[in-house]
């Protein structure tokens, strides 16, 4: 499992870190709290900027019999007014089942059919009622057990046909477009000899990611034929390759395609990919010469971007008396919406993980991506695993009580540790699974009971754990360049984003760290395609592990050059030469000292007055060589599908009113493997953030639909985040420290996971106060005084 | 975005210039105070006046004064006005803590009282606790002025009593007999900003005369007449509130929206009034929980 | 029809003709250059676009252009003194108070009025007076604490 890697190489010969596993300033911090930090829709473009604005269909599942632009077309104002019959082109990330604009056929409310382009962005909305669309209404389906079955309308007739990457095996002519069977020994033998056999099923709304930026894109399609965007992404590169791709047909290429994407106002996912970003492209080339802005209303961003994935989940365990689990049945019907271009991924990596992290000797996992009449699911911090997780930690916890035993037991005796088999027969990475049992355990005193100070609550705990290893093609990679200046610090261009979890501040530390050189010293810059060397995607926790092994491997390439210049100008052997705060020094005499600053553009100057070396840059780039996801596509054997897996665990004291339902989370603790702390703090973030968004979905949100399909809270009113008073009363972030052997310094990522036990340990905390098992997301006050008033009667 | 239709704007200088031009606009000018209803109800095409009359310009709009026994609110009385005033605090500390739930304070620094009875959204936060302090309104027209009590205030879901060319001058609000107790209890989704999925307020006086009423869970916010009349002159029991319990239902008439279902709106309504007519009395009694506490 | 307007600014006077349909946040970004009041729902949900008018926190997105008439706006960029930052503002960076830094010149605008108005607010005062700035990344704690920091108060 582990890449044969060299170990990192000290800074210095003692071996002590100096920036790495520290908590410097964040790099962003003064572009963000000055308010000079420019997002997408703030970057000025001058008179000629152009408005888009998109119509949209108000049925779930219809036919496009006829559309009329000419009373748009008419307004004044108005530039251009396109169809998908302008753009005839599909796409998709993994798999290419959408296109610009809708075709033939609608297949979600909301969902674009044409767009218009105008001088103002008022021009731009009143025009978009004046395209009049006739359509043809068909019969949707939203109940994604339903849409699998044989009964059910076809979405996509077209299925056979989409292009797909070789790891989605779809069920031609159903509406399954990919189902991921993991199979390992004989689940029937091991439930037919188990003590214990428990099954439910467990169901998830769909969920939206709420940047508080919503998406916007700013295109250029020039009088000289390049097409420059200005992207609101966590994926410039994706982007531009999945927009090459489909605009290939107008004659766009690669090298005539720029991404640039500035500061983004989170993304958690939902910038991922491309979604609406497409139609800019597209609608930029309508327009040459004039840049056109798209930028989605609150209301869009609801609903015509990426949401997160209903699910359906069937578990069945079997245990035996001692508490060991023998086997887990794991059925998932996921409601992947109208597109599964990037969702179906989401799917896939649910289905080779969904065993959690346990060791479990047979396993059977189908994931089945069935396409309903709701908008494209796709890709939301957890990446499937926040989705399982709340059926499956659920479970653990009924499974532990049925068997009598402590449910913080049950788990710690079940617990994946290195070494053991993976569903997919893998051996698992390096792993502090246990530490962090024990650490939260320990901060939220389990196995204490404790009393509310008012008379109508109670107070229940709760436990879960978690693991999530990146979803990421096994060519996924990253590379870096770097270069000094002529006052010794750096800038470093990578193109991973800067979406808030502080990555610029990271690669800093790492570049910092292998050139003895403050972080705040060294300028990373957001990605710019042209300038910008590749990176795949800031998706699946990889940056920090990835992209940092790209960077520190260019801090390694300029320390080798600056070695090199010292040795053939001073003499010293190159193995004698270190680095310690901006200066190269050797072991071997200890009065040598030449600050980087002064030849690190300018050279050494030597004897004669001529000079040696010159301006000291770095390129350095990774894949994750070892990785396939060649296995078989009935078991998923075979294959090395994933990186590694971060793991963790959380718990939870909660405080429950019994007239109302109302929740109150007095105390909550998240442990996180992270391999190396790059920056601690950081990592807090990551934890008390990602806890409050996890804490979000269980005991408030969700998105409502009614029997047309048609979304009721696209908006903060009624899809509403917790605010600053929805927050625990402390939260208490704990940091493990395994190292991951090819990681930078020992680091894996940390981002999504601190979100994925959150909904069950409110669900075990509940049923542990008052004795009420929710098996449905959210886990809401209503919900609670319901089950609770239900129960009374 | 700006707002999709174009409308004329209109900065009155009196209540007599707003009144005028209202008048002769028609049916479809509004009044623009704090604004923090109309502006977005225009940009979302939900409302398309064609006139708006700004008040915000006239003079002295925006006071709170004491009138014998009547609190005066001017129109122009914001919500953050309430929380600040020494007199609210001193004698009507009710409209405080009803004034601390409304969204956040960069609405409240905006929105009116006035404005919030004429939105008249079922659950607007001021109407429970203005029909249990029995204000009036007064409003100007173009036949004079008049006054309107709050329990005919509410016509249905936004909409008023307040006719054609008609402003809203003032409300005037008496100051009961001392010593008094009340509450406002409002049930939400999030302990931060959010709209009232079901509110009660409960006042009660020294003679253990109770008013009660109830926001979010019928079209208009509502007296319970019958459960004050139940309770008139009775001294709190645990006996007595549960019966009290019994005649919630009929004074409500909750549904079902994305904000609660229609039977969690109908319990609640219940243990509100449990914990509200609790908290009112020992209030009144001195020995309440601060106004502004939570109690659910 | 256009009306003339003057507001001013960060100080600075600006003469304006905007028609009465045109919201102030987008006269602000569009017209004035101010970009740090941020467009995040435009409907008074969210507190992105949160600016002082008068010394008071209000939301722009709330507001015809034409009721700015008259009136003192200040935006973030307006927060620094001769380019200090406040001492919220560092503060906010020593505690990660941020993440994307989308809700940021909102929040600290919310925040410099709380403490104005309120030098020694309480935990709680702190997350009532910014429980309308959503903020999805932080999970707030931390700008909690820079704000209760900020206000001199000793949390341990
Ligand atoms: S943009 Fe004004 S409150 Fe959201
Ligand atoms: S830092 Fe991203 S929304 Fe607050």
């Amino acid at each position: 499992m582990t890449v044969t890697r060299q170990p990192f190489e000290a800074a210095t010969p003692d071996d002590k870190l100096t920036y790495v596993g520290t908590s410097p300033p964040r790099i962003d911090g003064l572009d963000k709290v000055s308010g000079a930090a420019r997002y997408v829709d703030d970057l000025d473009f001058g008179p000629d900027l152009l408005f888009a604005a998109v119509v949209e269909t108000p049925h779930a599942h219809a036919i496009i019999k006829r559309i009329d632009t000419s009373r748009a077309e008419a307004l004044p104002g108005v530039v251009k007014v396109v169809t998908g019959a302008d753009f005839p082109f599909g796409f998709g990330l993994y798999m290419k089942d959408r296109y610009v604009f809708a075709q033939d056929r609608v297949r979600f409310v909301g969902e674009q059919v044409a767009a218009v382009v105008a001088r103002d962005e008022g021009t731009a909305k009143r025009a978009v009622k004046l395209v009049d669309v006739e359509y043809e209404v068909l019969e949707p389906v939203f109940d994604p057990v339903f849409a699998a079955s044989e009964d059910a309308p076809l979405l996509h007739p077209e299925l056979k046909n989409y292009p797909h990457v070789p790891w989605f095996f779809p069920h031609n002519d159903t509406n399954i477009a990919h189902w991921r069977k993991t199979r390992k020994g004989d689940v029937e033998a091991a439930f037919a000899e188990a003590d214990l056999v428990f099954e439910d099923t467990y169901t998830v709304p769909r969920y939206a990611h709420c940047a508080i930026e919503p998406h916007a894109v700013v295109s250029l399609y020039d009088r000289a034929g390049r097409l420059t965007m200005w992207s609101a992404s966590q994926s410039p590169y994706t982007q531009r390759h999945v927009i090459a791709e489909a605009l290939e047909p107008l004659g766009l290429t690669h090298q005539q395609i720029r991404v640039i994407t500035p500061y983004v106002g989170g993304g958690f996912g939902g910038k991922a990919g491309v979604s609406m970003e497409i139609m800019g492209a597209a609608l930029a080339t309508a327009v040459q010469g004039h840049p056109v802005k798209l930028r989605f209303s609150r209301e869009q961003e609801f609903y015509n971007t990426y949401q997160r994935q209903g699910l359906e989940a069937r578990i069945k365990i079997g245990v035996t008396n001692d508490g060991t689990l023998t086997a887990i049945e794991h059925t998932m019907h996921w409601d992947a919406g109208a597109y599964v271009e990037y969702g179906a991924n989401v799917v896939n990596a649910a289905g080779l993980s969904a065993t959690g992290p346990y060791r479990v000797p047979n396993v059977k996992i189908d994931s089945l991506c069935i396409y309903t009449n709701l908008p494209p699911g796709g890709p939301y911090r957890g990446f499937g695993y926040s989705e399982f997780n709340f059926g499956l930690e659920s479970h653990i916890d009924r499974i532990a009580h049925q068997l009598g035993m402590d449910p913080v037991e049950f788990r710690r005796k079940n617990a994946i540790v290195e070494g053991d088999t993976l569903s997919y027969g893998e051996k698992m990475n390096p792993s502090g699974l246990l530490e962090c049992i024990d650490k939260v355990a320990d901060a939220i005193n389990w196995g204490t009971g404790e009393m509310s100070g008012d008379p109508n609550k109670v107070v229940g705990k709760g436990v879960a754990l978690m693991w999530k290893a990146p979803a990421m093609p096994p060519n996924a990679s990253s590379s870096s360049f770097l270069k000094f200046n002529e006052d010794g610090s750096i800038n470093v261009t990578v193109s991973g984003m800067e979406l808030g979890q502080g990555y610029l501040t990271v690669m800093a530390q790492i570049v910092g760290e292998v050139l003895a050189v403050p972080p705040e010293k060294i300028r990373v810059e957001t990605p710019d395609t042209d300038r910008n060397p590749y990176e795949w995607q800031t998706v699946a926790s990889h940056v920090t592990w990835g992209c940092g092994q790209a960077v520190e491997a260019a801090a390694i390439e300029a320390r080798e050059k600056i070695f090199e210049v010292v040795h053939r100008v001073h003499g010293y052997e190159e193995d004698s030469l270190f680095l310690s705060k901006e200066a190269v020094r050797c072991t071997t005499d200890p009065d040598f000292e030449l600050p980087l600053r002064d030849f690190v553009i300018a050279g050494i100057e030597t004897a004669d007055g001529s000079y040696r070396g010159g301006p000291i840059v770095g390129s350095g780039m990774f894949m994750p060589e070892f990785t396939s996801a060649k296995s078989d596509p009935e078991t998923s054997q075979g294959g090395h599908p994933n990186v590694h897996y971060t793991v963790g665990a959380a718990g939870v004291v909660l405080e429950i009113d019994r007239q109302t339902g109302k929740m109150h989370v007095l105390r909550t603790a998240l442990a996180v493997d992270a391999g190396k702390a790059i920056n601690p703090d950081l990592v807090r973030g990551q934890i008390v953030g990602g806890l409050v968004q996890g804490l979000a979905t269980v005991l408030y949100e969700d998105m409502r639909y009614d029997d047309n399909g048609r979304l009721l809270n696209p908006n903060f009113t009624d899809y509403k985040i917790p605010t600053s008073l929805d927050i625990p009363d402390e939260i208490i972030p704990i940091i493990v420290e395994v190292p991951q052997p090819d990681g930078p310094f020992g680091a894996r990522g940390v981002g999504e996971h601190t979100m994925i036990p959150a909904a069950p340990m409110i669900a075990n905390a509940v049923e542990d106060a008052v004795g009420v098992r929710i098996k449905s997301m959210p886990v809401t006050a209503e919900k609670v005084a319901l089950s609770l008033w239900e129960g009374e009667n | 975005m700006a707002i999709a239709h174009q409308f004329a704007y209109h900065k009155a200088a009196t209540l007599d210039e707003a009144v005028e031009v209202l008048t002769r606009a028609g049916p479809t000018a509004r009044v623009l105070a704090g604004g923090t209803d109309l502006v977005p109800w225009m940009r979302d095409d939900a409302v398309h006046p064609e006139t708006v009359v700004d008040i915000k310009a006239i003079d002295a709009l925006d006071e709170i004064s004491l009138e014998g026994d009547h609190l005066y609110l001017g129109p122009l009385v914001t919500f953050s006005d309430l929380l600040t005033s020494e007199l609210v605090a001193d004698r009507l500390p009710i409209l405080r803590e009803m004034a601390d739930t409304v969204a956040s304070p960069g609405i409240r620094n905006r929105a009116t009282v006035a404005g919030n009875i004429c939105s008249a959204v079922p659950s607007c936060d001021a109407g429970p606790t203005l029909l249990v302090l029995e204000a009036s309104v007064a409003v100007l027209g173009p036949n004079g002025a008049r006054t309107v009590p709050i329990e005919e205030w509410f016509v249905g879901p936004r909409q008023t009593a307040l006719e054609q060319g008609e402003v809203v001058t003032g409300l005037s609000i008496p100051i009961p007999d001392q010593p008094h107790g009340a509450i406002y209890l409002k049930l939400q989704r999030y302990e931060g900003e959010d709209l009232s999925q079901a509110g009660v307020t409960v006042l009660v006086t020294g003679n253990n005369v109770f008013r009660i009423a109830f926001g979010a869970v019928g079209p208009v916010p509502s007296r319970a007449h019958e459960i004050e009349r139940f309770l008139a002159g009775r001294a709190l029991s645990d006996g007595l509130i549960a019966e009290a319990q019994h005649l919630v239902l009929g004074a409500i008439s909750p549904i079902t929206d994305m904000r609660a279902t229609r039977e969690y709106r109908a319990r609640i309504c219940e243990v509100m009034l449990d914990r509200g007519l609790r908290a009112a009395v020992s209030r009144r009694d001195g020995n309440g929980p601060a106004y502004g506490t939570r109690l659910i | 029809m256009k009306l003339p307007i003057n507001v001013t600014v960060n100080g600075e006077t600006w003469p304006l003709d905007v028609e009465p349909n045109e919201i102030l946040l987008d006269v602000l970004r569009n017209r004035v250059g101010a970009k740090g009041a941020k467009i995040g729902c435009e409907r008074g949900d969210c507190g992105t676009c949160t600016i002082l008018l008068d010394g008071r926190s209000v939301r722009s997105c709330l507001m015809l252009a034409v009721e700015a008439d008259g009136h003192e706006i200040t935006t973030i960029e307006g927060i620094p003194d001769n380019g200090v930052l406040s001492a919220l503002q560092d503060l906010f960076i020593s505690h990660n108070s941020f993440q994307c830094g989308f809700c940021a010149p909102g929040i600290v605008l919310g925040a410099h009025e709380l403490l104005r108005d309120n030098p020694n607010p309480s935990r709680y005062d702190v997350q009532h007076a910014l429980a309308g700035n959503l903020c999805r990344c932080t999970g707030y704690e931390p700008i909690i604490d820079a704000v209760l920091e900020a206000a001199g108060e000793d949390r341990s």
